[in-house]
């Protein structure tokens, strides 16, 4: 049987305010942008989320809700610092670990003699020591039910749900702790009177595959407690790609070019948000006939950037297209991910400044959305509208 | 042509000649070895037509002549054939060489010297004499930081300046710069700045026979080339044409962190963590402590391979300034450390993106720049 833990790094963000500045403990603030402008909260303390702040929440909404409200500016990099130590100590202490953002974690510790409950316990003691660091967790026998587990143990927690208490652990709860339901599935269900997990899991799957397609019975084995997908470090994954097939096949070489771009740009998102980097560039491309085929290049070093993944996408595809043919399908892939390791350069100091710079364009889409910030080079040009 | 030469001496001087022999290339006689009579002694010379060597050995003519013979064959003919003389004669209309030494007796097959390019004679006007221990330190401490790839050719060269009286020499692979300085014992009145292959100035270090003292450089004004002379040897390198980047522009001026260590236990532990660091890029983390009046401050050397496991070596040391974690190619400071002498260095740095200074310590000619790894986000 698995044994699977989930932690989570308890209002991250916040938590590291108050090492670099111990006044903030036990105060109401919030991490996050200017309330002048339309910042939103990114992490609040829990002092300030009994006054029903929560992240994502503009700041100026925040300051509504309790005027005294400390804000306290992200600028800094200091996070993914404390995050890489605590996620390095993790990996080294656990056979298998799959980071799934910043500040959480999956652990597979079906082979540690030790058990579920006392491994955990033991990191997170171990991480309060060395880090200063509240962590929560959650131990149960899939992904699923150990994420949950967290939530419901939050703040500082260890919950741990037996071999076979998954369903009745999770009946009581609200159907929207359920992955994959979001806001909008949970005013669906609600309409169908659907409120706990309990409700749902009592559906009959014709009936759900009725309303919700495949998607509904896959929801539906979720609530019963059902998960089996593997704890896997996103470094063992061998390439994120992303393509496109154009509604109409494209030979325009400044469209073509426009379309490589925003690819590069969406797999560069997706590996650094993974916190990884590939050394292999890969192109593919379809005709109109349908035939495909794929090129790629190695790297001298891994890289993360959107950028030096354009660059090395726009000459594999260069290379191996004729002026004017048409292209149904491009793509771009980046393999041999690994850690984002970079030996910098002496004389070209220009990636250390993409790399600032990209870091930062992350943030800014993290909070506002994709679309608050793009290359002009990746948008289409349109003729000016007319004054009248 | 024939001559007699000894064995030894003959093995010796191909030895010396071999690496510049071209096997591969698109003109056959590049495959060969001249081997001509010259003034009473035996020539060898051998060019891959951007680096040459002659070498010339004691031998006793009887005959002048001179002809090109397989590399190949040659070499692994003579260092088979005993101690003793070898008796060679050129058959000149069939280009037959006929070696003989005790009951060995070989004919091999030959190029015309005509096809062998022309070597010109050099003047030893305006050479400048270099005090041979000086130049192979200076080559040692300064080739191994010079790039293996084509791609910036200029890069896999060494800068060699010559002002005032003193000689420099800089070679940076894109990572990684050393410069060291040398006064020249004989002042020289010009001043002088070109870019001669690595590869070029390592062979010249392991031709230069232990016997010498001085080698003298000549820049000829009428062909991009530099040549180095011997006693009994000449290397003649083509220079690389372009621009060294402005190296000094990239030495940092200033610094935030000094660390003093003993070199050994450095390079010690440099090596120790390249084994678990080889898996991961070679990165290796610097963990810099000052010390605190009671207890010396420390540099941690870990390296951490997903795979292996981690190790962890402390070296203490003398620590000026902030405490800083930089991580670094460990190689990179394995191969710096293995070519300084002094017993203890210093590494200056100013954070984990900035460059690394390195410095023997009571010595103020040797100086090398490595840029650290960034690790993570």
């Amino acid at each position: 049987m698995r044994q699977i833990l989930h932690v989570d790094l308890d209002a991250f963000f916040c938590s590291v305010e108050e090492l670099r500045n111990p006044d903030l403990r036990g105060k109401a603030f919030v991490v996050g942008g200017s309330p002048e402008g339309r910042g939103v909260v990114t992490s609040a303390s829990y002092p300030a989320r009994k006054f029903g702040i929560r992240s994502a929440m503009p700041v100026s909404r925040a300051l509504r809700l309790h005027p005294d409200l400390i804000i306290v500016s992200s600028s800094h990099g200091d996070y993914s610092e404390y995050s890489s130590e605590v996620m390095a100590f993790l990996r080294g202490a656990v056979p298998a670990m799959q980071q799934m953002s910043i500040d959480e974690a999956f652990l597979d510790v079906s082979d540690d003699p030790r058990g579920g409950k006392p491994a955990a316990s033991e990191m997170q003691a171990e991480i309060m020591e060395r880090f200063r660091l509240p962590t929560s967790w959650g131990v149960a026998t899939n992904k699923l039910v150990a994420k949950i587990a967290t939530e419901v143990g939050k703040p500082n927690g260890l919950l741990v749900v037996p071999p076979g208490q998954e369903a009745a652990f999770l009946a009581p709860l609200p159907v929207s702790m359920i992955w994959g339901v979001g806001p909008k599935t949970s005013k669906r269900f609600a309409a169908y009177g659907i409120r706990t997990i309990a409700d749902l899991a009592r559906m009959s799957e014709a009936r759900l595959s009725q309303l919700f397609g495949a998607r509904g019975i896959d929801l539906a084995s979720r609530a019963k407690g059902l998960d089996g997908r593997p704890v896997e470090e996103l470094h063992d994954r061998r390439s994120v790609s992303a393509e496109r097939t154009f509604p109409k096949d494209v030979d325009s070489i400044q469209e073509l070019r426009r379309h490589l771009l925003h690819l590069s740009e969406r797999v560069g998102t997706r590996v650094r948000k993974a916190g990884v980097a590939g050394s292999t560039v890969r192109v593919k491309l379809r005709w109109p006939d349908f035939s495909t085929f794929t090129r790629q290049v190695r790297l001298s070093q891994p890289t993360d950037q959107d950028g030096e993944i354009y660059a090395a996408a726009l000459k594999l595809f260069i290379d191996n297209w004729r002026p004017g043919k048409a292209v149904r399908l491009l793509g771009i892939g980046l393999a041999d991910l690994g850690p984002p390791m970079r030996q910098l350069e002496l004389f070209d100091r220009s990636w250390e400044q993409d790399h600032k710079l990209l870091r930062a364009v992350d943030r800014i889409r993290e909070k506002y959305g994709r679309r608050a910030l793009r290359r002009a080079g990746s948008m289409r040009q349109r003729p000016l509208e007319d004054a009248e | 042509m024939r001559v007699s030469v000894l064995q030894e001496n003959l093995a010796r001087g191909l030895a010396t000649v071999a690496r510049a022999v071209s096997p591969r290339s698109t003109l056959p006689v590049l495959a060969n070895i001249l081997v001509a009579t010259e003034d009473g002694r035996l020539r060898l010379s051998a060019t891959n037509l951007e680096l040459g060597i002659t070498c010339w050995v004691g031998a006793k003519v009887q005959d002048e002549g001179a002809t090109t013979v397989p590399a190949r064959t040659f070499v692994d003919l003579v260092n088979t054939l005993p101690p003793d003389t070898v008796e060679m004669e050129l058959t000149t209309r069939t280009q037959t060489l006929n070696l003989r030494s005790g009951t060995f007796n070989n004919n091999i097959k030959c190029i015309d010297a005509q096809e062998f390019p022309p070597m010109p004679a050099t003047e030893a006007e305006g050479a400048i004499e270099l005090n041979l221990e000086d130049l192979r330190e200076m080559i040692s401490q300064v080739t191994f930081a010079a790039s293996s790839d084509d791609a910036r050719p200029v890069l896999t060269g060494v800068l060699i300046e010559i002002q005032g009286g003193s000689m420099t020499m800089a070679a940076a692979d894109g990572f990684r710069l050393s410069v060291r300085k040398a006064e020249l014992a004989n002042g020289v009145d010009r001043s002088v700045k070109v870019i001669i292959p690595a590869k070029a100035l390592s062979e010249l270090a392991r031709i230069a026979g232990d016997d010498e003292e001085t080698i003298q450089m000549i820049l000829p004004s009428d062909r991009s080339q530099a040549i180095f002379r011997g006693r009994d040897f000449e290397l003649v390198s083509q220079l690389i044409d372009g621009t060294f980047p402005d190296y000094q522009g990239i030495i940092p001026t200033s610094h935030t962190n000094r660390t003093i260590l003993p070199t050994a236990s450095f390079l010690h532990a440099c090596k120790a963590a390249d084994i678990f660091a080889r898996e991961s890029a070679h990165s290796a983390r610097l963990n810099i402590t000052p010390g605190d009046g009671q207890s010396p401050g420390t540099v941690e050397v870990t390296a951490t391979a997903a795979e292996t496991g981690s190790n962890e070596i402390t070296v203490d040391a003398t620590i000026e300034g902030e405490p800083i974690e930089i991580a670094f190619n460990v190689r990179f400071l394995v191969d710096v450390l293995s070519v300084v002498d002094s017993s203890s260095v210093a590494l200056e740095t100013s954070g984990p993106a900035s460059p690394g200074v390195i410095k023997p310590v009571g010595r103020d000619d040797f100086l090398h720049v490595v840029m650290p790894m960034h690790l993570g986000r």
